[in-house]
């Protein structure tokens, strides 16, 4: 299974240049069942990233450009009434898929992000009273620009805790950028992948996940960055027992793909930057930055 | 976070010096205590405005100020009150001062010996409890300086812990430390400062407006059974000389000669009286000792006089019996106790007559005065009118009204005029009963006055002539007490007066019983009393003292620290030992473990810079995790990792960051 994840990576790696490690956090968010925001300018490749990550793994793909005038229908799905059948049929919208890019999310208003963001939570939709549910397995990558640009409804703390990790793209390398600029364009190679891995696999390597076996000795470290988020003034509000969870998930995952079967402290500081990035309030906007104390001085032992 | 920014901790920190040198204003000169409140205020609005914080040459002008006005208001630099300006104003200049977290801490010693010394005014319960609560604020400040926590309530709550893990060792100390007496120089005592009591001459013509005041005189607790509130004459001085007007002692004052009781009848009622400072060695007994303790003595009047400084509280034990006899009359005495200022004049000498006439015994004539008295329209008042001239007629036949000093006064000159012995006693009558203590408290306003007739076969006699007037004065519990309710039934609705009366009254019984309780047990536990009370507990000397005080603060310390050490130790797994060997060794090539830094990149780092370590590194981390974060740790790894450690091998005088240098 470890032979399969490494060949997905790299030929991720072959697409999006230069940017493992956030390859890696984005394939690591799938294994545990989480969504995804990446945030950052346009143009750095969020949506291939989106992209090629839905076709390695062999799901079926939906892109929703949000935009201020995008309707809850327009992302769920509406009733329409069926003249041969003389009844309402459902006509299911593109978030009925395995996964689903959310382009510029920031972009539509409040009720549109709250009916993709409840979708994502409950995993199933809710149309005139009949329960709809999402295909196995849903995964929501969105994209947003950084909130300080025009145009933008920011979400608010409670919206951002659904996602489980953000992750900054950023710009490339200069090596990256060199190759980038050389190689042919990015959309004909997505045009030519395969999937690296069907749905079954996915669910297996999820319940993999699970499986990972988490030491007192781990937990210990995993309450004192908590905790150490709740007393430092550094933050406004420390880390809630869901983002508690999802650290715990995050690095359950990461300790899995680096074919561990055991989560080590070095895992949950790996995953720590985009799963608490979002989560802490704090002076600086950068994922790093805002863990950084953390890192320093919560104590290993 | 910057301490210096923080504008909360600023704010609680002036706050609680604000609170700390606030009692002081009572005693310290106000331009001094303005001077300092004006530099709070100035720094309190120098925590938002910034920029109105003094500059450096503005801030020698306010030092040079502030120590003109010190000098100016005190006139010196020695003493306690000049001592305790110089701190306050030091302080209140150090807080214009703030550049480094050090500043902080120097503010915050300077503000605590500022609160230790308010003990050098008062001593009062109140004042400590109010000292206790000023210094957990300021701690909590301290608190908030360290905890890098802004939150006051957590802070707060801190200070509190630390406050109470503080009171073992404060008891051990306050106990067991030896106390030092200071000459008296050094003690800094105002000269000027009054104490109140009762005077050495009594000249009751000339006071038109007997002040009362609530301030305590002394405080008596009984062994047994208290003896009746009217019986309750605690004995002063005794006035047997007069000029007419004034009077005063004998000349033939002190321990010149032993007085002498020929029998005490009656019950026997033990008791332990507790002094108040007063500026007179007197000590007023319960009529009449018959025994007593050491360091007091009696005179020929049969008062108790102390051989203690008086100006300190002292307690003394003695016993005392209602029914006595005193016994024949010495011949100066008699001559003494029946002295005139002059002959009496015809209308005092047919007055006499009026009284005497038919009378067999001194005891009738006795009871005739005391009739006139009653019956001829006499009355008691707090506010008679002045009597300058021949005040003892002026009373008896014009003014009639006048306080126990005026009655005792015409009682005894009246006495004299019929050649019998008499005299003016003064001292205090009755007392409060404080019911939660179950001990007296007897009053300034207790004082009283009355006299002493000698009568054959019976010796001295107690005669009240007050009693004959105003017999309140003398049976109910306290005259002020109840002036001071009738005071209170002006102000109160009728309807409520009873129960919050009583109320009122419980309280305060209750606060003057812990406040009697405090007097006695902390503020009067001074060398002599430490010295007796160790020494019950089988502690005497000086050496076994301290000996018992720093074995008491190492027990202590050893207890609280085993507790701690306790607390702190989880059961720390093997493997997490044995890593830290592993780390101590590393450690001595330079290469240090970080707080956050876990197992797999220390191992990363020792390899980059030294990679001929890679083998026995990989194999220690990897036995390490595997024991303590793998899913069965067995206990052949603890054991591999063991031997792998001690395997390790550092060459000495090997250094990492040497060997990295040479790379360059």
């Amino acid at each position: 299974m470890h032979t399969l994840i490494n060949q997905l990576l790299s030929r991720a790696d072959q697409i999006i240049l230069g940017k493992s490690l956030q390859v890696r956090l984005a394939v690591c968010c799938l294994f545990c069942k989480g969504h995804l925001l990446i945030e950052d300018i346009p143009g750095v490749g969020k949506t291939t990233l989106a992209h090629t990550l839905a076709i390695l793994m062999g799901m079926n793909y939906q892109r929703i450009q949000f935009t201020s005038d995008l309707l809850p229908s327009d992302i769920i799905g509406a009733s329409i009434f069926d003249v041969d059948n003389h009844t309402f049929k459902f006509h299911p919208g593109p978030i009925f898929n395995q996964m689903v890019l959310a382009d510029e999310i920031n972009r539509s208003t409040p009720k549109s992000q709250s009916a993709l963001l409840e979708a994502m939570e409950e995993q199933q939709v809710t149309v005139e009273g009949k329960t709809y549910p999402l295909p196995t397995p849903f995964f929501v990558i969105a994209t947003q620009n950084p909130s300080h640009q025009l145009g933008t409804f920011p979400l608010p703390e409670s919206q951002l805790d659904r996602f489980l990790m953000r992750i900054e793209l950023g710009y490339p390398d200069h090596q990256a950028e060199r190759e980038l600029l050389k190689g042919l364009s990015r959309r004909s190679l997505i045009e030519k992948l395969t999937a690296h891995m069907s749905a079954e696999q996915l669910s297996v390597i999820q319940q993999k996940v699970i499986d990972v076996h988490v030491s007192d000795a781990l937990l210990d470290y995993l309450q004192g960055i908590i905790a150490y988020t709740r007393i430092s003034p550094d933050y406004a509000a420390g880390l809630s027992p869901r983002a508690g969870i999802a650290l715990l998930h995050a690095a359950k995952a990461w300790a899995y793909m680096t074919n561990r079967d055991a989560v080590l402290p070095e895992d949950v500081q790996a995953v720590l930057p985009s799963v608490a990035g979002h989560r802490l309030k704090s002076g600086s906007h950068d994922s790093h930055a805002i863990v950084a104390p953390i890192l320093e001085n919560v104590p290993v032992f | 976070m910057d301490v210096l920014a923080n504008r909360t901790l600023f704010v609680f920190l002036l706050t609680a010096i604000g609170l700390i040198a606030l009692p002081h204003s009572n005693h310290l000169p106000s331009p001094l205590v303005i001077f300092f409140f004006i530099i709070l205020i100035w720094r309190f609005i120098g925590i938002w405005y910034q920029r109105w914080l003094p500059g450096k040459i503005l801030l020698y002008a306010l030092t040079f100020t502030g120590l003109a006005l010190l000098y100016q208001q005190h006139l010196g630099w020695l003493g306690r009150d000049p001592g305790t300006s110089l701190f306050m104003t030091a302080l209140s200049l150090k807080l214009m001062e703030v550049k480094r977290q050090r500043d902080i801490y120097l503010i915050a010693y300077l503000a605590f010996i500022v609160a230790a010394s308010q003990f050098l005014y008062e001593q009062s319960m109140f004042m400590a409890a109010y000292i206790v609560f000023v210094c957990s604020v300021l701690l909590a400040a301290m608190v908030m300086i360290n905890s890098r926590h802004a939150n006051i309530k957590a802070s707060l709550k801190k200070a509190m812990t630390i406050l109470m893990q503080a009171l073992p060792l404060t008891l051990i100390i306050f106990v067991f430390f030896p106390r030092v007496e200071a000459p008296r120089w050094l003690l800094f005592e105002d000269p000027n400062r009054a104490m109140t009591g009762l005077k050495d001459s009594m000249e009751p013509g000339s006071i038109s407006d007997l002040g009362l005041s609530d301030e305590l005189a002394f405080r008596v607790k009984f062994t047994g059974t208290i003896p009746p509130v009217a019986s309750l004459y605690w004995r002063g001085p005794v006035f047997s000389y007069t000029d007419g007007k004034r009077w005063t002692q004998g000349r033939h004052q002190g321990s010149g000669m032993t007085p002498s009781v020929s029998e005490f009848n009656g019950d026997v009622y033990r008791y332990t009286l507790l002094m108040e400072p007063q500026d007179k060695p007197w000590v007023y007994a319960l009529d009449m000792p018959s025994e007593f303790s050491d360091e007091l003595f009696q005179n020929a009047d049969y008062q108790m006089l102390t051989r203690k400084a008086p100006d300190k509280r002292s307690e003394y034990q003695l016993t005392s019996s209602l029914l006595y006899n005193t016994g024949q009359l010495q011949e100066d005495e008699w001559v003494k106790n029946t002295q005139m200022p002059g002959a009496a004049s015809p209308k005092i000498r047919r007055l006499i007559a009026d009284l005497q006439s038919g009378t067999l015994s001194t005891e009738q004539f006795v009871g005739n005065i005391m009739r006139h008295f009653r019956e001829e329209r006499f009355s008691y008042t707090l506010r008679p009118p002045l009597m300058e001239n021949n005040p003892v007629e002026t009373f008896l036949f014009e003014t009639r009204t006048g306080f126990c000093s005026h009655y005792a006064a015409a009682f005894v000159y009246l006495m004299r005029a019929a050649n019998v012995p008499a005299r003016v006693v003064t001292g205090y009558q009755g007392g409060t009963l404080n019911e939660v203590g179950g001990f007296l408290e007897i009053r300034q306003a207790d004082a009283h006055a009355w006299a002493e007739v000698w009568i054959k076969g019976r010796g001295w006699v107690r005669y009240d002539p007050t009693a004959a007037v105003a017999p309140e004065r003398i049976d109910q519990t306290s005259y002020f007490q109840q002036q001071f309710g009738y005071e209170l039934a002006q102000l109160v609705p009728r309807r409520n007066l009873q129960g919050s009366f009583e109320w009122l009254k419980t309280t305060r019984e209750l606060w003057r019983s812990l406040d009697y309780s405090w007097q006695r047990w902390v503020i009067n536990y001074h060398s002599a009393n430490q010295l007796k009370f160790l020494a019950s507990l089988g502690i005497s000397g000086l050496n076994k003292m301290i000996y018992w005080l720093i074995a008491g603060i190492a027990v202590f310390t050893a207890v609280l620290s085993g507790y701690l050490f306790r607390q702190r130790q989880k059961p720390k797994d093997k493997a997490l030992q044995l890593y830290a060997r592993f780390c101590k060794k590393m450690a001595a090539t330079g290469l240090v473990i970080r707080a956050g830094e876990g197992p797999q990149d220390y191992a990363g780092r020792i390899k980059s810079v030294s990679p001929e370590l890679a083998g026995p590194v990989d194999r220690i981390t990897g036995l390490f995790i595997r024991y303590r974060y793998g899913k069965k740790p067995s206990g052949k790894d603890l054991s591999l990792l063991k031997a792998a450690i001690s395997e390790l091998r550092i060459k000495k005088g090997y250094s990492v960051k040497g060997k990295s240098r040479s790379h360059f």
